[in-house]
């Protein structure tokens, strides 16, 4: 390795009730991918918001080429620091170009005003290092995921022409929310950029961590663990590096359901809505998990909305327990036992304001009442039950559920659905999104267990895989249509077998 | 020897917290040494009779400023109340009060149900509301109505428990009841749920529609007892009795330290509040402040309390 372009020298950063970095040392070369790993909470998402100027280490210090690195936002942009967020910071509803060069338009300004050809032609430049064809003209927002990320991709090394030199991009989990193929596009940037940048990799997908980086970091509870070589490395190895003596659960699912339960809580009927789906028919029993495979704009997330009331359905019908049901909205499906855990968990899924408590019991606040008023003695003991219950790390029950990890968010959100005595039917849409091997092996066992206990279970998956390990019953879906069924107990589907009816 | 130990971090919340209450005194300390008679209690009696129309119209406001949204019309119903007042006191007595606070009520639910089916900011909907209802109270009545007949049903508000205004007490006692209400009720929960994350309390369940439509009726039954207390002070109704009130109402909740993109507030804060921005109009002119530049005045020290007061560890963006 070359001399350090970036070294982090026992960093220590402590928050209430948790010590979030402990001595963390590290050193990045030029033309250097260094893949960083760890579950949620292990503490890289805070590392990196040090090197990206966020957060100030309360011990240690931070060298960048060299040179002591002061901290702020401003401070991380000249040393030429580029920053690629898991959430995206993009603007929506401006145009591709005004995006990438935000805050550092130089001499696309004159007098105060946007010089408009200036502007896109640099943003052009930024992107064709990518080799990316997105118009600058573009209004973000029309862009698909995927491509915004590439407008991440391209803001961020937009730093370089400002130091006049290579830049450092910090990468948090670019590829969370991706599809394979675009995973595949991005990946491959990474690997172009390496020629001209010193690069830090945080990924969940150890995978691609191995295919990208030259080293690798592990980090748990805080600690820098282990620094191994990828060539050397092998994802079973991480993995047990990550979780430290936690035992890895494979995605296997044994005793299987061969005969379901001749009881049907849920049977939709010929529905459709617009242009989203149209005549979808299948039954869901005590007991069984339902899955849907398909590409976005299948129309299984619109599917999954219209069954819990969040957007109504232009015909067929939706029965529960044999009886019609119409909802007007969410507070009707609640009231009749159906769970939701959404997609967009910090959007959608918890109330970031509000304590882990208050969360946990806000769909179902009926059940802590008494006589009318909440009853907060009776609300603090089934929280805290239901908190040791699932596993869930928060300081206090008092804690800001914005402030936990992503793992533990996530238990929140189920929690939220199963604090009712009687919850029935459980609708998950990406409920393994963006967690770590720990938090994703956990919810993934406690679904299990849910249906076990007689839940019926609506999922989409984020990957074939865990799709076809979780569930009883595989739907597929293309352009609003089912166009396949499997039934697990007569034939597990392998992955290819689903793809095929699926695009 | 036992050593009381408070963290700094802990230190500065209870600073935060205690903020409005200390901007408060501090007024009150700083004109009381300019003209020592402000601190008498007759003074600071008149004072707190002064600030409770202010009060109850800030309070009206400040559940539905808690969810996030704006209520620009009250001022407007305030002044609609004690125009039917005193139109309908000389007949019908209490009756007629039940009825009027009923309307009021009633004003406010249609104006909810219009904000969450029409799905039109509330800003504009009570801003469209506030034309209406004064417009209908300056077609009943072009002028003030007299109100002598009939005045016992409102005049109680006028009178003196131990000493202090009953309007006042009044006032209190209201804030006292929404924030029983809100501490100890779903409604409270589902409040502060839609003023932090409406899309999440939407999903998880929470009748949204009904909260706000709730919270505005509760909005417009206190802008009719704030008409009903101005009838008890002025001895008849106008439909102009409120209208300088609307602004320094929400500016009392503001100061308090209510945050005004909503979720996080209190109605203690409120009474704080009201009680800052009365001191300040009073307070100027004790102070001898040539009465052009009052107003010069009244913005500048406005602006610094609410840069003194409002909390913003709650807050990730201020609006």
């Amino acid at each position: 390795m070359t001399a350090p372009v970036l070294s982090v020298n026992a960093v220590c950063k402590r928050y209430p009730g948790v010590q979030a970095l402990d001595r963390v040392s590290l050193a990045v070369g030029m033309n250097e991918v260094v893949g960083l790993i760890g579950q949620n909470g292990s503490g890289k998402s805070t590392l990196l918001k040090i090197l990206a100027g966020l957060v100030k280490p309360d011990e240690g210090s931070v060298l960048v080429r060299g040179r002591p690195f002061a901290g702020g936002f401003a401070a991380a942009a000249s040393a030429g620091i580029g920053m690629v967020f898991q959430e995206q910071s993009l603007i929506l509803n401006v145009t591709v170009a005004e995006n990438i060069l935000l805050g550092c338009e130089g001499e696309a300004v004159r007098y105060g005003f946007y010089d408009w050809p200036k502007l896109r032609a640099l943003a052009r430049r930024q992107l064709d290092k990518l080799g990316c064809d997105i118009p600058p003209e573009a209004i973000t927002g029309t862009l698909s995921f995927a491509q915004r990320q590439m407008v991440e991709l391209a803001k961020s090394i937009a730093v370089e022409d400002r130091v006049g030199g290579d830049p450092i991009i910090l990468l948090d989990e670019p590829t969370s929310v991706l599809d394979a193929d675009d995973i595949d596009t991005v990946l491959t940037q990474i690997e172009r950029l390496r020629s001209h940048a010193a690069i830090i990799f945080v990924s969940h997908r150890l995978d691609e961590v191995l295919r990208v980086c030259d080293r690798v970091y592990v980090m748990t509870n805080g600690r820098c663990v282990a620094e191994c070589n990828a060539k050397e490395a092998n994802p079973a190895v991480l993995q047990q590096l990550m979780l430290g003596t936690q035992l890895i659960e494979e995605y296997q699912r044994d005793g299987r359901q061969a005969c379901l339960v001749e009881e049907i809580r849920l049977s939709v009927r010929n529905l459709r809505c617009r242009t989203n789906y149209q005549d979808i028919s299948f039954d869901l029993h005590p007991g069984e998990i339902v899955g849907f495979a398909g590409v976005e704009g299948s129309g299984r997330e619109s599917l999954c909305r219209t069954i819990y009331g969040v957007e109504a359905p232009t015909g067929g019908e939706v029965l529960v327990d044999g009886r019609e049901v119409r909802f007007r909205g969410p507070a009707d499906a609640v009231a009749l036992g159906i769970g939701y855990v959404p997609s967009e968990r910090r959007v959608e899924g918890i109330v970031s304001g509000m304590s882990v408590r208050e969360n946990m019991t806000l769909a179902h606040l009926d059940v802590v009442r008494r006589g009318g008023l909440i009853d907060l003695g009776r609300e603090r003991s089934l929280v805290a039950q239901l908190m040791q219950r699932m596993n869930i790390k928060a300081p206090s029950p008092n804690t800001l559920a914005g402030q936990l990890s992503g793992g533990n968010q996530q238990k929140v959100v189920l929690a939220k659905c199963l604090i009712s005595e009687q919850p029935r039917i459980l609708i998950l849409d990406h409920p393994l999104r963006g967690l770590d091997v720990g938090a994703k092996a956990e919810i993934f066992r406690q679904v299990r267990e849910l249906a076990a206990s007689g839940m019926g279970v609506l999922l989409i998956a984020d990957t074939l895989e865990e799709l076809i390990a979780l569930s009883d019953t595989i739907l597929v879906m293309r352009d609003g249509r089912i166009t396949a069924r499997f039934q697990a107990s007569e034939h597990i589907p392998e992955p290819i077998e689903i793809l095929e009816h699926m695009i | 020897m036992a050593v009381l130990f408070i963290s700094p971090r802990a230190l500065r919340g209870a600073a935060v917290t205690i903020a409005p209450a200390m901007v408060l005194a501090a007024l009150v300390l700083g004109i009381g040494v300019f003209e020592p008679s402000f601190l008498s209690s007759y003074s600071l009696l008149v004072l707190i009779r002064e600030s409770s129309p202010i009060l109850l119209l800030a309070l009206a406001q400040t559940t539905v400023i808690m969810l996030g949204g704006i209520d620009l019309s009250v001022a407007a119903v305030a002044s609609l109340t004690s125009v039917l007042l005193a139109l309908l006191l000389p007949q019908l007595g209490v009756l007629g009060l039940l009825a009027v606070l009923l309307l009021a009520t009633g004003i406010g639910a249609a104006q909810g149900y219009v904000h969450v089916v029409a799905q039109i900011p509330s800003f504009v909907v009570t801003l469209a509301g506030m034309g209406l209802w004064s417009g209908i109270a300056l077609s009943i009545a072009h002028t003030s109505i007299p109100v002598d007949e009939g005045y016992a049903v409102v005049g109680w508000m006028e009178s003196t428990l131990l000493g202090i205004p009953v309007c006042f007490v009044f006032g209190v006692g209201g804030a006292t009841l929404l924030w029983l209400a809100l501490r100890w009720s779903s409604m409270g929960r589902y409040v502060k749920a839609i003023g932090l994350g409406e899309t999440a309390a939407l999903l998880s369940g929470v009748p949204v529609n009904f909260v706000k439509v709730v919270a505005f009726a509760l909005s417009s039954l206190f802008a009719g007892l704030t008409g009903m207390a101005l009838v008890a002070r002025t001895y008849s109704g106008s439909p102009s009795a409120a209208t300088s009130l609307l602004l320094p109402s929400i500016a009392a909740v503001v100061v308090g330290g209510t945050a005004i993109t909503g979720g996080f507030g209190s109605y203690g804060r409120t009474i704080i509040g009201v009680l800052i921005i009365t001191v300040l109009r009073v307070g100027i002119a004790i102070v001898g402040v040539d009465p052009g530049y009052e107003p010069l005045c009244y913005g500048l020290v406005v602006v610094c309390a609410a840069a003194l007061t409002i909390d913003r560890a709650h807050l990730s963006v201020v609006k």
